[in-house]
């Protein structure tokens, strides 16, 4: 038995490095510090979406398939799945012999309970990745058959297991969601257990002996240390206390230095294409100073994106050029548009605010406006700072506002008091999971975070929505999306600024983490230490 | 007066802490003159250091001049210090000198809410009421005003107490003065010196609140101050460690100066207590 194990091990082995994947041979064993900013508030990746949840629960929990990082999909629960000839009828062939870290069997109908259940309920992004759902049969425990209402080609790029994590129905049938124990105890499928949690300083997980992987984890431990002072997070990781920070846990100018000082640090933009985040300033299209298309168009005119990347982002990012990034230029969607000046053009900013009948006055201020800002760390502060100096150029006086999170959450998604909202908004794998939240009639959601709180409503956007929601022909989905992106550069609710390039800072001999399109929100099975 | 000036400026410590007190509120009052920009405009020479593109003290990360910064920030930083604490001197006399004078309930009504204010630490009870109210130099002020008046309030109550039965006081009495005059034209003049020494005292402690908030990130992001420029400046100490030193230089120095003065006016008002040194 140990005999066959081990072979199987070593053909395993003998696979990975065949594939390039990895140069030297991986060791088993050692613990694994490393960042998370902030502290999450609960382990319910099933209920949140946000990011320090995700460093840690897809560790406990498994997806039902992974991303490489050419986007390609890696079995992970599901060992296959076939998608019939009409897409209404998805069947995932799931793995056998998984369990959860408490012993029970891992079935289908966990798969069953987890879609229909937990994530189309009270996901964040669920409803919208499942919403062609509308049930899931099991005809036997490892095959789980999704009957669909239209094609939803986009639900296949929400599998991973930050997205969509697999719960267990034991745990959770028959209790309210949101508030079951689960969340602060996470039992999972995953390669680590959960172990320990000691508030304010971290979360301890240890290996899981009978994940489903043969050989895997390497790691014998996994610990994320919460830091909250960012110069001894930076001091933490070059003094080699922590090996891995990602989500620029370690600010952007001290990984620049600590890559350059240091040959045992280096840094990377791998690992987040899935996540495809985008900065962008929210407008409140129905009352204030913004409610005419024009302003927006002028103030995204004025704005020199390339400054802010330069400057505040120390040169990772690139500048929007259009409602959609230009990571989904690999699927045909994205398309540059007008009114995206990557370094910003005050003189026609101001003449478009002329033509458009606002007059400077004696002080050259032809409007005043309030200026939320997303309150992240001071990198978005300078960026507010920045852009009330180029709004003061063209005319436009702008105040900022500073407050703590749920205040601001409050403000911008709840009451919809806010004239201008600085903030990041992750675009995701497709622009269904992650852009039509943004500008949907029917994602004007009273009190959900991070959908349409421009509340910009326009029928004609709605119908090209719905049809590239559906499309299943390529050349066709992306006519459609290019009339919405000429829509959006003109109308502009939301003007982006550039696509963020968040920057994973890790010691070198911290190795095999970065196969994974989803990065820091991956599994880490693979990884190991040198 | 001339005799205050004599005893004042027997302390040369207190004269050199004038001297460079008056250095900085000529600062403020010039800062329009020497830097007519908005303190807040950036430039294309982020992190410049001392000297470079033209920067005396350098830039910070999106090329604001920090020289410029400190000029502007010394104006906010010696008012919030000057009106915080008239504020919370007027407050603090008002609490003192009613519990003082009238004892008995009153006192006890007055002191046990003081003692409230004063359970709390107080940095972190502005830090509360900051973060309440939206930062806004208001806000500050505020929290400020609130987390110092009790001092004074214990102070003159003390004062308060010890002279209310004095011969004079009690002269007025018979006199048929009414309360409110007896406290504020007769007991009050007597007690203004501990007063004025604490409230010059106060200036440096409101000084020093409003930088730690605004390093906390908790100032008003509209308005330049040293703190919030040593705040944004932090993160960037390895590599620009001009951002933070200059402002914290400043306000050393102009805190010392305070405490300084503050010293020598306690030695020219109560020159009995000067045998101590």
């Amino acid at each position: 038995m140990k005999t066959h194990k081990f072979i199987k091990f070593a053909l395993t082995t003998a696979a990975i490095s065949f594939s390039g994947a990895a140069a030297q041979a991986q060791q088993a064993g050692g613990s694994l510090v490393f960042l998370v900013q902030p502290e999450p508030p609960t382990m319910a990746g099933y209920v949140s979406t946000s990011g320090p949840i995700g460093l840690l629960g897809p560790k406990i929990y498994d997806g039902l398939f992974d991303y490489d990082n050419d986007g390609k999909m890696v079995p992970m629960l599901a060992e296959s799945v076939d998608v019939s000839d009409d897409g209404k009828t998805v069947t995932f062939n799931l793995r056998k012999g998984v369990t959860w870290h408490d012993g029970e069997a891992f079935t289908s109908e966990d798969v069953q309970f987890t879609i229909m259940d937990v994530l189309k309920k009270v996901h964040p992004r669920g409803p919208n990745s499942f919403k062609e759902v509308m049930s899931i049969d099991t005809p036997d425990e490892h095959t789980a058959v999704f009957n669909l209402e239209n094609p939803a080609p986009y639900m296949l790029r929400a599998l991973s297991s930050y997205e969509s994590p697999i719960v267990p129905k034991h745990h959770l049938e028959g209790q309210d969601i949101k508030s079951a124990k689960l969340a602060n105890s996470p039992v999972g499928t995953g390669p680590f257990i959960f172990n320990e949690w000691k508030k304010g300083q971290y979360i301890r997980l240890d290996k899981n002996e009978n994940y489903w992987k043969e050989g895997r984890p390497y790691l014998d431990r996994i610990v994320g240390r919460f830091v909250p002072d960012a110069s001894t997070r930076a001091a933490a990781m070059e003094k080699g206390e922590v090996l891995y920070a990602a989500y620029n846990a370690v600010s952007n100018v001290e990984a620049v230095r600590l890559n350059k000082e240091k040959d045992n640090i280096s840094v990377t933009t791998d690992g987040y294409s899935m996540i495809n985040p985008m900065a962008l300033i929210e407008f409140n299209t129905k009352e204030g100073p913004f409610t005419d298309a024009a302003v927006r168009r002028a103030i995204s005119t004025a704005i020199d994106r390339q400054y802010m990347i330069d400057t505040i982002f120390f040169g990772y990012g690139k500048p929007a050029t259009s409602a959609l990034s230009s990571n989904f230029a690999a699927t045909g969607l994205h398309a540059s548009m007008p009114n995206y000046p990557a370094t910003g053009d005050i003189a026609t900013a101001n003449k478009i605010l002329d033509d458009a009948g606002y007059k400077k006055d004696g002080d050259g201020v032809r409007m005043t406006a309030m200026f939320d800002l997303i309150p992240y760390g001071e990198d978005w502060k300078r960026g507010g700072q920045y852009i009330q100096q180029v709004l003061g150029e063209i005319g436009i006086k702008v105040e900022l506002r500073y407050e703590d999170v749920p205040t601001w959450l409050k403000r911008i998604y709840h009451n919809y008091d806010f004239e201008m909202n600085l903030n990041y908004f992750y675009q995701l794998s497709d622009p269904v999971l992650g852009v039509h939240r943004h500008y949907g009639s029917n994602m004007i959601r009273k009190g959900t975070h991070f959908v349409n709180s421009s509340r910009y409503s326009n029928p004609d956007l709605d119908t090209l929505l719905s049809a590239g929601m559906t499309e299943p022909n390529a050349e066709k989905r992306a006519a459609v999306y290019l009339e919405i992106q000429n829509i959006l550069a003109n109308d502009m609710p939301v003007v982006n600024l550039f696509e963020l390039e968040f920057l994973t800072v890790y010691n070198t001999k911290f190795k095999g983490a970065y196969g994974s399109a989803m990065g820091a929100y991956a599994s880490f099975g693979d990884a190991y230490i040198d | 007066m001339t005799e205050f000036w004599n005893r004042f400026s027997c302390n040369r410590q207190a004269v050199l802490g004038l001297i460079i007190l008056g250095c900085v509120i000529f600062l403020a009052s010039i800062a329009n003159l020497i830097y007519p920009n908005d303190p807040f405009l950036y430039s294309r020479f982020p992190l410049s250091g001392p000297g470079e593109n033209g920067f005396l003290l350098g830039s910070d990360s999106i090329g604001r001049d920090v020289a410029a910064g400190i000029a502007h920030g010394a104006k906010t930083s010696l008012l919030i210090g000057l009106i915080a604490t008239i504020a919370a001197v007027f407050i603090g006399v008002i609490f003192g000198a009613l519990a003082g004078y009238y004892g008995g309930l009153v006192d006890d009504i007055l002191m046990r809410v003081t003692e409230v204010f004063q359970t709390i630490p107080s940095f972190i009870f502005a830090i509360l009421l900051v973060a309440i109210m939206k930062p806004s130099i208001e806000s500050v002020v505020i929290a400020i005003t609130v987390v110092s008046w009790p001092a004074v309030a214990r102070l003159v109550r003390g004062e308060f107490l010890a002279l209310k039965n004095r011969e004079f006081v009690q002269a007025c009495h018979t006199l048929g003065m009414g309360d409110l005059r007896i406290m504020l034209a007769e007991i009050l003049p007597n007690c203004l010196s501990p007063i004025i020494v604490i409230g010059s005292l106060m200036v440096a402690t409101a000084i020093l609140v409003e930088s730690g908030l605004a390093f906390l990130g908790l100032g008003d992001p509209n308005v330049m101050s040293w703190g919030f420029i040593i705040s944004d400046g932090r993160s960037m100490l390895r590599v620009a460690w001009w951002i933070c030193t200059f402002p914290g230089i400043a306000i050393l120095i102009t805190v010392l100066a305070i405490n300084l003065v503050g010293e020598g006016l306690n030695d020219a008002l109560n020159p009995r207590l000067r045998e101590r040194n």
